[in-house]
């Protein structure tokens, strides 16, 4: 292959990466230099969103099968992490079960956040090999009901979580440029996974289980690696994102923000990174946009509170976009530059 | 009655038939022959509304069905006996019989009918309230045909009839496709057993990788076309391995 | 004796939810999330009625339990029907998001807190029978759900339309040619579910007195859970379902001990999921087929 070509092919591939994190760093700064801090706040909360749905996606998108439990994970993640690093003192007056060996441990806020994840991934390491063996039917609600069983176990739990009550005390660590890092780290990661073997493996798994089954692809434990993976991104995403917040309770891990996640993941096309991406940005921005006129008609004293509104407001859009485009705004296909060039790779790959 | 005009059909990417025609006259008993994979079940499958993304056009009686849902079709007299028998194995032979009669249910002939169905196949008259799914394939096959002809189709498609049955059946239902036609009731009959099939039929229509490749009595096609072509699909490779 | 009483009360009730939900599970193939919030409109219409003044409540009940069906027709038409045809796959999804929607209408259009909700003297009168005192409503759950189960079964058995869905359930396509119109299986399946969502949320809102926006959440698990008990796959095995967890459900809420009866809840999934793994197909196994992965 001519060197131009190798160029172009290299350039084709990781295009996908430029196009999605180079606008992302550029909005940053500029915010950061000019926006308010209402802007400045909203950026922030997109970046973590990102990172969450992404973990998401890399189950969700490449494997087709729809995670309840995922939000679990990200509750895992957040309360390990923020155990580890909030100070101990904290600790002892907003938790007063706690375990004392938990109660004593303080870390810094980047291992706190990796151990986050790893606990994530190893609660899913346990629990998840028999229900990939699931089919469809069964399997959702198997998963459904797992994502129960962590929600009682994280309500009840005041040894750990303080029940149902709040845990408050974390550092606001996540930044702007925190969550900005995080979001670029997880942007790679999704994308190494996708073209990876396994995320090949699982793809393939996903688009014929029984084609996949015959040219020798193990299903099962191609699904149960990416599970697992998918748990710990979700887990040092929240981490991270409970070092934004600083003070959260299991009613943050249950089935609205499932439907959140799920919202932004499908609104943008599940198959995609760069529908992830984008679907995250627009669910984030409307929601934010909603927020305020929510607000705005409550106080203005028209009409009752409707808090809720937001909720509608993004069901019905998701039926719409069941409807018309089911695999997402974006589709199955990643963004590519130039732009037409996709249409070519749509057709490619179709054929 | 039927009329087929440059059908294209596609499955995505894939196309399954490339623009072919045919045609059934009332009363005549047609056979679509071809390998597997020729393009046999798509053709009925557009016919039949099950596949509805196709070009060109289908007739029957001067109406288009092209695209049109199957309950619409089957309305318009049409009755298919799907590949593979497809009787519902979790209801009785009398339920499956009674579904076959949806379209034109009349308490007042329903008894007569079904007891014609009875007459036609004593061992379904035997087994009337045993679940389908128990029924052996030959017996599935006669209420696969039963459950068809209790609509009083005016045209009948018969899909791979004798596929994966027994010597003993395969002639029971040759047989009997034979006294259906001669009650004249008008058939497309599709099936791999080409020398059985054309031992019965007015004519016959050969499909190749989606087209058509011969049309014409069985003699002419008998004369003009290697029997082994149409079990190999013409492919020449295949055939001279067979051969040694 | 009380228990036995209350198990079975529980068990019928448990019963007619898990059969509104495999209704719509055998023909489509779809576990609707939106189950639960049609028995949440039956308890907002058995409020809103009940809020009016001089409608007698047997009249409330009725419009209860035909909004609920009324409802489940609606978001079949306007929701399924659209993107069934483009995916399959989307429905999953589509139910969570229709579920979500009549949620939060509900939280908009009526108010997020709990609304009380009358119910006629009878239902809480007490009886005595063999030994035991039962409130009037168990009672009544259980003459409900005998006489519906009864009636469903010979309407499934013996008529036209029944012996259409089992087929429509076994093989979807081969029923069409048939001649069965399609939509209007899917949209009967949907309004029986609709209609047994209703009744069932007549007697869950008859416990609490109260309904708001999240009174579909339990009934939708028990509905998932004692269907996959009874096996996904038969009508038989969802009633089956609803009986053994019902009977699961109050053992344990026996035998317990105090300190973990919070986990209660927790304990009767794992009991399930674990179930599950070693029997996929449920107890019983029906008609249809689901294959596993591995």
């Amino acid at each position: 292959m001519s060197a131009p070509a190798k160029f172009g092919t290299v350039m084709g591939r990781s295009s996908t990466l430029l196009l999605l994190i180079v606008p992302l760093v550029a909005a940053g700064v500029a915010i950061n230099a000019l926006g308010s801090p209402l802007v400045i706040n909203i950026y922030t909360f997109l970046c973590v969103n990102v990172v969450l749905v992404l973990g998401l996606q890399m189950f969700m998108g490449n494997s087709g099968i729809l995670n309840w439990t995922y939000v679990g994970f990200v509750g895992i993640g957040a309360f390990a992490a923020s155990i580890m690093s909030t100070d101990a003192s904290l600790k002892a007056m907003g938790v007063p079960n706690m375990y004392p060996f938990l109660a004593k441990i303080q870390l810094p806020v980047i291992p706190s956040l990796i151990i986050g994840g790893l606990v994530a991934a190893a609660v899913a390491a346990i629990i998840a090999w028999p229900l990939m063996r699931l089919s469809n039917a069964v399997g959702v609600i198997v998963l459904f009901a797992t994502l129960i069983v962590m929600h009682v176990i994280m309500n009840q739990w005041d040894n750990v979580t303080n029940g149902p009550r709040t845990f408050f005390g974390v550092q606001a660590y996540t930044t702007l440029w925190v969550a900005l890092a995080a979001a670029v780290l997880a942007i790679l990661a999704a994308h190494f996974f996708r073209e990876s073997a396994l995320g090949l493996r699982l793809r393939a798994s996903r688009d014929d289980r029984f084609a996949a089954a015959a040219i020798g692809v193990s299903v099962v434990q191609a699904r149960y690696l990416s599970f697992v993976l998918s748990a710990f991104v979700g887990g040092v995403g929240g981490g991270v994102w409970a070092h934004f917040i600083t003070s959260f309770s299991p009613k943050s891990f249950y089935i609205a923000e499932a439907f959140l996640l799920l919202t932004m993941l499908v609104i943008g096309g599940q198959g995609s990174i760069s529908g992830a991406v984008l679907g995250t940005t627009l669910v984030t921005l409307l929601r934010e946009g909603l927020r305020q006129v929510e607000t705005s008609l409550g106080s203005s004293g028209l009409v009752g509170d409707v808090f809720g509104l937001t909720e509608v407001a993004l069901a019905i859009l998701l039926i719409i976009i069941l409807i018309s485009r089911p695999d997402g705004i974006v589709g199955g296909q990643e963004l590519r530059w130039p732009l037409w060039k996709r249409r070519k790779a749509i057709e490619e790959e179709g054929a | 009655m039927l009329t087929v005009t440059d059908l294209h059909a596609s499955y995505g990417a894939i196309t399954a038939l490339r623009g072919i025609s045919l045609d059934v006259k009332e009363g005549e008993l047609i056979a679509l022959l071809g390998a597997n994979g020729a393009g046999k079940s798509t053709t009925l499958k557009s016919i039949t509304g099950v596949h509805r993304q196709v070009k060109g056009a289908i007739v029957l009686s001067g109406g288009s069905i092209a695209n049109k849902t199957p309950e619409a079709i089957v309305k318009k007299g049409i009755s298919l006996v799907p590949e593979g028998r497809d009787i519902f194995g979790g209801l009785t032979v009398e339920e499956n019989l009674r579904l076959g009669a949806y379209t034109c249910y009349d308490r007042t002939t329903y008894r007569d009918d079904l007891q014609e169905m009875f007459t036609l196949f004593p061992i379904l008259e035997q087994r009337r309230r045993q679940a389908g799914g128990l029924l052996s394939g030959g017996e599935q096959q006669q209420l696969a045909i039963a459950r068809a002809l209790m609509s009083h189709p005016r045209l009948l498609l018969l899909d791979e009839p004798s596929l994966g049955l027994s010597p003993t059946m395969v002639d029971q239902i040759f047989l009997l496709i034979n006294s259906l036609h001669e009650s004249g009731i008008t058939i497309l009959l599709v099936e791999q057993n080409a020398e059985r099939a054309l031992e019965i039929v007015d004519r016959a229509y050969l499909l190749t990788n989606g087209s058509i490749t011969f049309a014409g009595t069985p003699k002419s096609l008998r004369s003009q076309v290697d029997i082994a072509d149409v079990y190999f699909g013409g492919d020449e490779a295949t055939k001279s391995e067979v051969a040694l | 004796m009380e228990f036995v009483i209350n198990t079975i009360s529980l068990g019928s009730l448990y019963a007619l939810l898990a059969l509104g939900l495999v209704f719509v599970y055998g023909i489509l193939k779809l576990v609707n999330f939106a189950y639960g919030e049609y028995v949440m409109v039956g308890g907002y219409a058995l409020f809103v009625m009940g809020s009016m003044q001089g409608v007698p409540w047997w009249i409330t009940a009725i419009i209860a339990v035909a909004m609920a069906a009324l409802v489940s027709y609606l978001t079949e038409l306007t929701a399924f029907r659209p993107v069934r045809t483009r995916s399959l796959s989307a429905l999953f999804v589509t139910s969570f998001a229709v579920s979500m929607l009549l949620q939060n209408l509900a939280l908009i259009l009526v108010s997020p807190r709990a609304k009380a909700v009358q119910f006629p003297p009878l239902f809480n009168q007490t009886v005595s029978m063999f030994g035991a005192v039962t409130p009037m409503r168990n009672l009544l759950i259980i003459g409900t759900a005998a006489v519906l189960l009864t009636g469903l079964s010979l309407l499934m058995k013996y008529s036209v339309i029944g012996i259409a869905m089992r087929a429509a359930a076994e093989k979807f396509t081969t029923t069409r040619l048939m001649g069965v119109p399609a939509n209007l299986m899917i949209s009967i399946a949907f309004i029986i579910s609709g209609f047994l969502a209703g009744v069932v949320a007549i007697f869950w809102v008859s416990r609490s007195a109260s309904v708001d926006p999240l009174t579909g959440a339990a009934p939708l698990l028990v509905a998932f859970i004692a269907t996959v008990v009874g096996g996904m796959f038969s009508l038989v095995g969802a009633v089956a379902g609803g009986f053994i967890y019902g009977l699961l459900f109050n053992v344990l809420s026996v035998f317990l001990p105090a300190s973990l009866i919070n986990y209660r809840d927790a304990f009767m999934f794992v009991i399930v999921i674990l179930f599950l793994l070693f029997k996929p197909e449920g107890l019983i196994r029906g008609n249809y087929t689901e294959e596993r992965v591995g």
